[in-house]
């Protein structure tokens, strides 16, 4: 399944970086601008959302023919969800309606006044099922826009420990005259676990930004077998 | 391409198993009751809780509430996922979910505030996620293809089936287990009644004096081969985003409009060989009419209309694909189900089936439109 990678965007709040994460390389926490949202847009925007468009927002994007987009997180709109839990029950209306795991979907389409269909990926396999989705949709025969994002869980929810948000984005076409990657299910015998979601997008825009051939694990999205990625030189 | 759909799923207010949702259904019954027999809150609507499941039976996860809903869809499909996994391999049948808001029932009861609130079983953040039954259906189901998890809100079931047709589309599978479930919750109670969008009675979309929704949870389930013997087709999905409003539709419907038409032109229909559309008919004022508008303009022509939510109420994230399984047992008894309490609103100029009424079926459309501007439709059509 092969395609190609026109670009990459990366944002962590605690690294300026992919390269930097990578290093372990921090810095004081910073939220993103996201310049892609009028200021109107911008009320009760989470942060995996605000990330999200902050990525997508980095990318060439052709305004005119946009791109079909797959956005992929494995916890959501997780901060909105505590916010309006503990609201109950005066919940803000505006904060219910941008609870939706396709948030930043709406919220991207609505920014840059694109039909394209979009999709949202969610799950512990998130990573891997969001390339999935986006590579079968590249062979179909149009670009697309693939932007993986998660914000951290919050204590109350006494579940993944991270402190850290992070996102990348991936402008992905057919195969033209561009460097060429592909996409594979191997077969694998050893235990799964979901990759790191911090370092995996790390690796990934750290390897699209060299000239080298790489291969990155992404993930499962079938028992026994994990997503690998390869990029071929530059 | 189109797909066979060798067998089917569905539970919901009307019943917890396919045979009693379609008698109700057909012969325009509901099963909706007030608010306030499920939750404790200060306004009147009425909601559609499905009954419980008979005992005995379980998944092996977590059974919360969102879990109960899976369970009543996949003891159904279970015979028929286990017929197509010995004909296919366990590893080529897939799995493809769809939910809006997955556990959030379970995380409400550990996160609330509020008193008093019923204990369900012991908290785990895994069971939040929307796929947090995955890994227990699949074993149920004894496949092991590649599994999706999707959530577009409202439109989620019929994005589904688009991600299945995908994966079948590139040979990454030879079946795909398509299913979805929703819960009440008073995330969406709350959270819908903030935005005005709860009707105090029972919903009646696309009527003159519609009011809004009426909240509803279920589950419903397909399933797609690539071969093999057809109760119906999946003809094609369309999927279009607004660009406008989060949650306003484009007053042009366009996101409508494309995610109709694509969905025709992918089944390689015309417009006018459709014998109805099953609306995704909210019951709120705008949406109603934007959606009229969409059906008005790519029609072109008095096409029956009919709601399913006045039946089983919004169920979100599974609205499409309960009214896809509604629509395959509609080609099957050559019948339409009816919209409730339909008063006819001379605006929306579009013309609803108001009663059980028997045609000649061929093909449905169907529309599943949500949050984000994300819509999708698909075409059902019937086995020759």
């Amino acid at each position: 399944m092969s395609f190609e990678i026109v670009a990459a965007s990366w944002f962590s709040t605690d690294h300026a970086s992919a390269g930097d994460a990578l290093a372990g390389v921090t810095r004081p926490p910073v939220l993103p601008t996201f310049p892609l949202l009028i200021a109107r847009a911008r009320r009760f925007t989470s942060l995996v959302t605000q990330m999200h468009v902050q990525v997508i927002g980095e990318l060439p994007i052709d305004r005119e023919r946009p791109p079909a987009s797959v956005f992929a997180t494995v916890h959501g709109e997780i901060q909105t969800a505590e916010r309006l839990i503990a609201e109950f029950p005066l919940v803000s209306g505006a904060r219910f309606a941008l609870s939706v795991h396709n948030s930043p979907a709406g919220v991207y389409s609505v920014a840059v006044g694109s039909h394209a269909p979009t999709t949202t990926i969610t799950g512990t396999n998130a990573i891997a099922a969001g390339w999935l989705e986006a590579v079968l949709t590249v062979l179909g025969g149009r670009p697309v826009v693939l932007s993986i994002a998660d914000e951290p869980v919050g204590t109350v929810f006494q579940g993944p420990t991270g402190t850290v948000g992070v996102a990348a984005a991936f402008l992905l076409q057919p195969v033209a005259s561009g460097r060429r990657a592909s996409i594979a299910l191997v077969d694998r015998d050893r235990a799964q676990t979901e990759p790191d979601m911090m370092n995996t997008l790390a690796q990934l825009v750290d390897a699209i930004g060299k000239p080298s051939p790489s291969t990155l694990v992404l993930g499962s999205v079938q028992a026994g077998t994990e997503l690998e990625l390869h990029l071929e030189a530059r | 391409m189109s797909y066979p759909i060798t067998a089917t799923a569905i539970a919901n207010c009307l019943g917890t198993e396919a045979t009693a949702v379609f008698e109700r259904a057909f012969a325009g019954t509901t099963g909706f009751i007030p608010v306030k027999q499920v939750y404790d809150v200060a306004f009147d609507t009425v909601v559609g809780e499905m009954p419980e499941l008979p005992t005995g039976d379980t998944l092996g996860c977590a059974m919360t509430r969102i879990a109960t809903l899976v369970l009543a869809s996949a003891r159904q499909l279970r015979p028929a996922v286990h017929a197509a996994a010995a004909r296919w391999g366990p590893r080529r049948v897939a799995y493809v979910f769809a939910s809006s808001t997955g556990g959030i029932e379970a995380t409400e009861r550990t996160l609330s505030p509020l008193v008093a609130l019923p204990a369900g079983p012991a908290y785990h953040y895994a069971n939040h996620g929307i796929d947090a039954t995955s890994n227990a259906v699949t074993a149920y189901f004894g496949i092991a293809g590649v599994t999706l998890a999707i959530s577009t809100a409202c439109s989620s079931g019929i994005k589904a089936l688009s991600s299945a047709v995908r994966l079948l589309d590139r040979g990454l599978a030879d079946a795909v287990v398509v299913g979805s479930a929703d819960s009440l919750s008073r995330t969406t109670l709350f959270g819908f009644h903030s935005l005005g969008l709860t009707a105090p009675a029972a919903t009646r979309p696309f009527s003159k004096d519609r009011a809004g929704i009426t909240l509803g949870e279920g589950s419903a389930f397909v399933l797609l081969e690539r071969t093999g013997e057809a109760i119906a087709s999946l003809g094609g999905v369309g999927v279009g985003s607004d660009a406008y409003h989060h949650t306003t539709p484009h007053p042009d419907a366009i996101g409508g409009m494309i995610a109709m038409r694509e969905a025709l032109d992918r089944a390689k229909l015309s417009p006018n060989l459709i014998s109805y559309v099953s609306a995704h008919g909210t019951g709120t004022v705008q949406n109603d009419a934007t959606e009229a508008l969409a059906i008005r303009s790519v029609f072109e022509r008095a096409v029956p209309v009919t709601a399913t939510k006045s039946l089983t109420g919004h169920t979100l994230g599974t609205a499409g694909l309960t009214s896809v399984v509604l629509a395959i047992e509609s080609l099957c008894r050559q019948a339409i189900p009816p919209t409730l309490r339909y008063s006819p609103d001379p605006a929306l100029g579009v013309t609803i089936v108001d009663a059980a009424a028997r045609a000649q079926l061929d093909h449905v459309l169907v529309n599943a439109f949500g949050f984000g501007g994300s819509n999708a439709s698909a075409v059902i059509s019937r086995t020759p």
